[in-house]
C-alpha cells in the first residue's frame, strides 16, 4: 500500500467520499484485504501434496469453474449484447469465420471463402456434414436465416448496420452461402466473424426477441447448455455432435458472483478455478501469498481498448494542434501506468492491438517532455501574464474541464493527468458522471471541453464510424469533431481495399496521421490479468495476440489434479 | 372499525397514483434509457438501430403517454416485460403457447430477500429483545454499558468490511461455511434435509451480516422504553401490591414498553422486500437490491416502475397494519380510532 503515490491514494479517498459508489467501494474493499492480507502470517490450507508442476498427456473429462461479474440476460449474441453474453455464447455458437491465436481470420463454420474479381462477391464454402447438438444438419439455409434475422427490422439488435450492406444474400447450395454488396467492403470479412449462426428449424416463426431459446438454445460449438440458475450460476457441458472437433474438458461452470474481492477469496478458497484480477490484486496481494503462487497460475494478456483523453476540437483552443499536442508531451504515460494500473499496462500508439498486422511498427508515443509542451503553448501564444501561475492567452487562462464516467481507473487518470497539466501551467477541473448523464448531456449535445474515456482495439482496422467526418451527429461515435480530409479519404479507401497488405498500408498511414494530429491522447492500454488454477493444463504461455482463452478446448485436467465434485461449493 | 378500514384503504388509491406519477417521472427526467448503456457504446451499433429499438420500446413518445401506456397496464396488473434481460416478466411468471414459462424477475429475487430479512429480524427481536431489558434492568451499570458498547459497534462497522473479513475467516482460513452465492454445486443431488441445510449454511453470514447493524436501534428503544415505563405510577402501584420482581418486570412493564415497536415493526415491511445492493453484491445472492440498482444503471423502466409500484404498495400497507395492530394492542387508541 505505501508503494502508492500518497496523492493518488488520497484523491481515491476524497471521490470515495463524494459518491459512494460500488465500484469504489469494491476498490476500499481491495485495499483492506489487502491490508489484512499482507499482515496476517499467511495460514496454508494445508501443505499442498500434490505437485502442479509434473508433466500430464492430455486427458479429457474433469470441470471447471470460472467466476463472472455479470449474468447474461439471454445467450443469442445479437440481442443481448452485453459482454457476459458473449462469452458464454461462443462456448456454445460458431461463425462463419474466426480469429486465430496471431488474429488472423480462418474458417470456423466455413472451410473456405473467396472474393471475386470485383471485390463485391462473398462466397463462403461450409464444411460438410456439420450438425446441431439436436442431430439436424447444420446447412447455408441456417445462414441465410441468420443473415435474415439479423436485418429484420423487427429484431432488437443494434448490430444491423453492417449486415444491411449486403444488397443479395443467396446459397447456391447446402453448403455455399454467398453475399453481394453493393460496393467492395473490406471489414465484411469480420462481421462474418462477429455473427453467431443460429439454428433455422427451432426459431423460424418465432419472435426472436422474446423467444424461449434464448435461454435453452441449441447450437453447434465445442459446448451445450446444461443448467441456468438464475443469478446463481450456469452450466455448460460437451456437445457430442461439435462441429468444432472435440473439446477435453467435460463441464464448464460459470458462477455470477459481482464482487470482485468475494471472487478472490473464492479463488483462495478453491471453490472456483479461475477468476479476471485487478492489478491490486495481481501485483500487491499475490506475491505476499507464495502458498497462492503454487496453486494458482497468473497470466497476462493483451487488453480488448485503451484509455484516452480526447479533446473537444470544437472548442477554443482545443482547435490549436500545438495545445493538443503541448498537452500530449505534458502527460506522463508511464506514471499512469505505474500508478494506475501498477505496470500492468502498456502505452499505445495507435487504435490497434500492438503486435498485430495493423499496428505501425514505426510510431512511438509522444514522450513525457514539459519543456517541449511549454515550447508549443508559447508559440500558440500562451504565457502566464498575470502570473497567477496558469498560462493565459487574450486575457483568458488556459483552463478546461476533464469529464468521465464513474470508473475507479479513469478517475485515478484523470487526477494524475491533473496534477501534471497544473505543473505546465494548465488549470484542469475533474468531473465525474454516471454513465447515462455523460452520454446523454454531454456527449450527444458536444457540450463538453475533453473526455476521459476508452475505445477498443479493434480486430479489424476500419475505424471509420470514430474519425470520419461525416459521423458527428448527435448518436455518432465521432463526437470530438475531428475533421482531416487526408484521414476521411484514407478511411474511405480502407474500406474499399481487400489486399490485406495494401490495407495495412492504409491503416499505417491512417495511424501516422492520427497520432501527429493528436485529437486524442492515448493514455495506455491495460492487459488482462486472468488467474487460473494450476490443476488446470494445456494454456499458452504467453498469451498469443488473441489471449489467453484461444486454445480453451484444448485445455484438460489431469485426474489426480481433479476437484472432489460432491465437496465443492 | 370497518369503515375506518375501508376509508383508509380508498385514499390509498389516489396515495399510489401519486407515487407512481412522481416515480415514473423521475426516472424518465434522468438522461439515458436502455439503449445509451455502457454496452452500447459501440462504433457497430448505429444510432439508427438505437433509434429503431427506442420505436420497439416506445420510448420515442412523449412521457405522458408512456405513463398512459403503463397506467393502462397496471390497470390489468401487467407489470410488463423487463427491456434489459430478454424480455422476462418483471412481476410474476408468464406461459407462452408453447408451455415455455417464463419466471418473473420479481418472482425469483423477492423470496429470497424476504427469506434473509424475515430471518434477519427473527434475530434482531431475540437478541435485541432481552439486551434491552437488561440494559434498562441494569442502568448504567457495566452490564448497561458493554450492552450500549457492543450494539453501537455492531452499528457503526462497515458491513461489507466484516462480511469480508467473516468470509476470509470462516471460509478461507477455517472451511467452516461457504464463502458466497446461495446453493453449493451439488445442491440438485443433495436429499431434501441436505438441501435445506445446505442453503441454511449459505444464509447465516447474510442474516448475520444484516441483523448486526439493526441490533442497535431495537435494542436501545427497548432499553428507553423500559426505562420510560418503569418510572410510571402503575409500575410503583404493581410493586406495592407486592408482586414479584419477575412480574412487575414481564407482566406489566414489558408489555407497555413494547408498544411503540409495533410502528416500528409497521414501517419496517417495505423493508422487508428492498434488498442492500452492497451485501447482496458481495454474497453474490440474485434479491431485490440488486435488481433494482441493475435496473437503474440500464433504465430498465418496466422493473424499476415495477419494484416501486409493489414496494409503494407495501410500505402503505404496513402503515395501515401497523395502525390496526396499534389499536388492536393499546386500548386507549382503540377508542380513539372507533370514534
Amino acid at each position: 500500500m505505501a508503494l502508492l503515490p500518497s496523492g493518488l491514494l488520497n484523491s481515491a479517498f476524497k471521490m470515495l467520499r463524494r459518491n459512494l459508489h460500488p465500484c469504489l467501494t469494491a476498490c476500499l474493499t481491495a485495499c483492506l484485504v489487502a491490508a489484512f492480507l499482507l499482515t496476517s502470517c499467511g495460514k496454508a490450507p494445508s501443505p499442498s501434496a500434490v505437485d502442479y508442476k509434473i508433466a500430464y498427456e492430455p486427458v479429457n473429462g474433469g470441470s471447471t469453474i470460472n467466476a463472472m461479474i455479470g449474468e447474461p440476460s439471454g445467450l443469442i449474441p445479437m440481442i443481448a449484447g452485453e459482454s457476459a453474453a458473449s462469452a458464454i455464447a461462443s462456448s456454445i455458437f460458431n461463425s462463419l469465420l474466426k480469429y486465430d491465436r496471431n488474429l488472423e481470420l480462418e474458417g470456423e463454420l466455413a472451410k473456405s471463402w473467396q472474393i471475386s474479381p470485383d471485390h463485391r462477391t462473398i462466397t463462403f464454402y461450409l464444411k460438410p456434414k456439420m450438425k446441431w447438438a439436436d442431430g439436424e444438419p447444420l446447412t447455408s439455409a441456417d445462414v441465410l436465416f441468420t443473415w435474415k434475422l439479423v436485418t429484420d427490422e423487427n429484431t432488437r439488435t443494434p448490430y444491423g448496420a453492417d449486415y444491411k450492406l449486403v444488397i443479395r444474400a443467396e446459397t447456391p447450395d447446402a453448403l455455399t452461402f454467398r453475399v453481394t454488396y453493393q460496393e467492395p467492403y473490406a471489414p465484411a470479412l469480420d462481421t462474418w466473424a462477429g455473427l453467431q449462426i443460429l439454428p433455422k428449424h427451432l426459431l423460424e416463426g418465432q419472435d426472436i426477441n422474446t423467444t424461449p431459446f434464448a435461454r435453452n438454445p441449441v447450437g453447434s460449438s465445442y459446448y451445450q447448455l446444461e443448467q441456468w440458475r438464475n443469478g446463481e450460476r450456469i452450466s455448460l457441458v460437451k456437445n457430442p455432435l461439435s462441429t468444432q472437433g472435440e473439446a477435453r474438458i467435460e463441464r464448464l461452470v460459470s458462477r455470477f458472483i459481482p464482487d470482485a474481492a468475494s471472487q478472490f477469496l473464492e479463488l483462495m478458497a478453491d471453490n472456483i478455478d479461475s477468476m479476471n484480477l485487478n492489478p491490486i490484486q495481481f501485483a500487491r496481494i499475490f506475491p505476499s501469498r507464495p502458498d497462492l503462487a503454487e496453486r494458482i497460475g497468473l497470466y497476462k494478456e493483451l487488453g480488448n481498448n485503451y484509455t484516452y483523453l480526447g479533446f473537444n476540437l470544437r472548442h477554443k483552443p482545443f482547435d490549436d494542434i500545438r495545445v493538443r499536442q503541448a498537452i500530449n508531451y505534458a502527460v506522463n504515460k508511464q506514471e499512469l501506468i505505474d500508478g494506475v494500473l501498477l505496470g500492468l499496462g502498456e502505452p499505445v500508439s495507435s487504435p490497434y492491438k500492438p503486435g498485430t498486422r495493423w499496428t505501425n511498427p514505426e510510431l512511438s508515443p509522444y514522450p513525457y517532455d514539459p519543456q517541449k509542451a511549454l515550447a508549443l503553448l508559447k508559440e500558440a501564444g500562451f504565457a502566464d501574464h498575470d502570473g497567477d501561475g496558469i498560462l493565459d492567452r487574450n486575457g483568458k487562462p488556459l483552463a478546461f474541464e476533464i469529464l468521465t464516467n464513474q470508473n475507479k481507473q479513469r478517475e485515478m487518470t484523470a487526477v494524475l493527468v491533473q496534477r501534471r497539466l497544473k505543473e505546465i501551467g494548465i488549470d484542469v477541473k475533474i468531473r465525474v458522471l454516471e454513465w447515462a448523464s455523460f452520454i446523454g448531456r454531454f456527449i450527444k449535445t458536444g457540450e463538453f471541453d475533453s473526455v476521459l474515456l476508452g475505445w477498443s482495439l479493434s480486430l479489424d482496422p476500419d475505424q471509420y464510424g470514430i474519425w470520419h467526418s461525416s459521423q458527428q451527429a448527435p448518436g455518432q461515435f465521432n463526437f470530438i469533431g475531428y475533421n482531416n480530409p487526408q484521414v476521411d479519404k484514407l478511411l474511405e479507401q480502407g474500406r474499399l481495399e481487400l489486399n490485406s497488405d495494401k490495407r495495412a498500408k492504409i491503416y499505417h498511414e491512417f495511424s501516422r496521421i492520427l497520432l501527429e494530429d493528436s485529437p486524442i491522447v492515448y493514455l495506455y492500454a491495460g492487459y488482462g490479468l486472468p488467474a487460473i488454477h494450476k490443476r488446470i493444463k494445456g494454456i499458452d504461455d504467453p498469451a498469443p495476440p488473441a489471449g489467453i482463452g484461444h486454445n480453451s478446448h484444448e485445455w484438460f485436467i489431469p485426474e489426480p489434479l481433479r476437484r472432489n465434485e460432491i465437496s465443492a461449493r | 372499525m370497518i369503515k375506518y378500514l375501508l376509508k383508509r384503504l380508498f385514499w390509498m388509491i389516489p396515495l399510489m397514483i401519486g407515487i407512481s406519477l412522481i416515480s415514473f417521472f423521475i426516472m424518465h427526467l434522468a438522461p439515458g434509457d436502455i439503449t445509451a448503456s455502457e454496452a452500447s457504446f459501440n462504433p457497430k451499433a448505429s444510432e439508427e438501430s438505437r433509434q429503431k429499438l427506442r420505436e420497439l420500446y416506445n420510448l420515442d413518445k412523449p412521457v405522458i403517454v408512456q405513463y398512459g401506456l403503463w397506467l393502462k397496464r397496471m390497470g390489468t396488473l401487467d407489470f410488463g416485460t423487463s427491456f434489459a434481460s430478454h424480455q422476462r416478466p418483471v412481476f410474476w411468471q408468464k406461459t407462452d403457447d408453447q408451455g415455455n414459462v417464463s419466471k418473473g424477475l420479481i418472482q425469483e429475487a423477492l423470496p429470497i430477500t424476504l427469506l434473509i430479512n424475515v430471518l434477519s429480524l427473527v434475530m434482531i427481536i431475540a437478541i435485541a429483545l432481552p439486551l434491552g431489558v437488561i440494559s434498562a434492568l441494569t442502568r448504567n451499570q457495566l452490564p448497561d454499558r458493554a450492552i450500549t458498547l457492543f450494539v453501537f459497534i455492531g452499528f457503526a462497522i462497515p458491513g461489507f468490511w466484516l462480511a469480508l473479513m467473516l468470509m476470509y475467516w470462516t471460509g478461507v482460513a477455517n472451511d467452516w461455511l461457504p464463502i458466497s452465492g446461495l446453493h453449493s454445486l451439488g445442491h440438485e443431488h443433495m436429499g431434501p434435509v441436505a438441501q435445506i441445510l445446505d442453503t441454511l449454511k449459505h444464509l447465516i453470514l447474510p442474516v448475520f451480516i444484516s441483523a448486526l447493524s439493526g441490533l442497535a436501534g431495537i435494542s436501545l428503544f427497548v432499553r428507553n422504553g423500559m426505562l420510560d415505563v418503569l418510572h410510571q405510577d402503575y409500575i410503583t402501584t404493581a410493586r406495592a401490591k407486592g408482586l414479584s420482581e419477575h412480574s412487575v418486570v414481564y407482566g406489566h412493564a414489558l408489555r407497555n414498553a413494547l408498544l411503540p415497536l409495533i410502528t416500528i415493526f409497521g414501517l419496517s415491511i417495505p423493508g422487508l422486500i428492498g434488498g442492500s445492493v452492497i451485501a447482496e453484491s458481495i454474497f453474490a445472492i440474485p434479491g431485490m437490491g440488486k435488481l433494482f440498482y441493475d435496473a437503474v444503471l440500464m433504465r430498465d423502466f418496466p422493473v424499476i416502475m415495477g419494484i416501486l409500484t409493489i414496494g409503494s404498495a407495501l410500505t402503505l400497507l404496513g402503515n395501515l397494519l401497523a395502525d390496526l395492530a396499534y389499536a388492536w394492542a393499546d386500548p386507549r387508541v382503540r377508542r380513539g380510532v372507533m370514534r
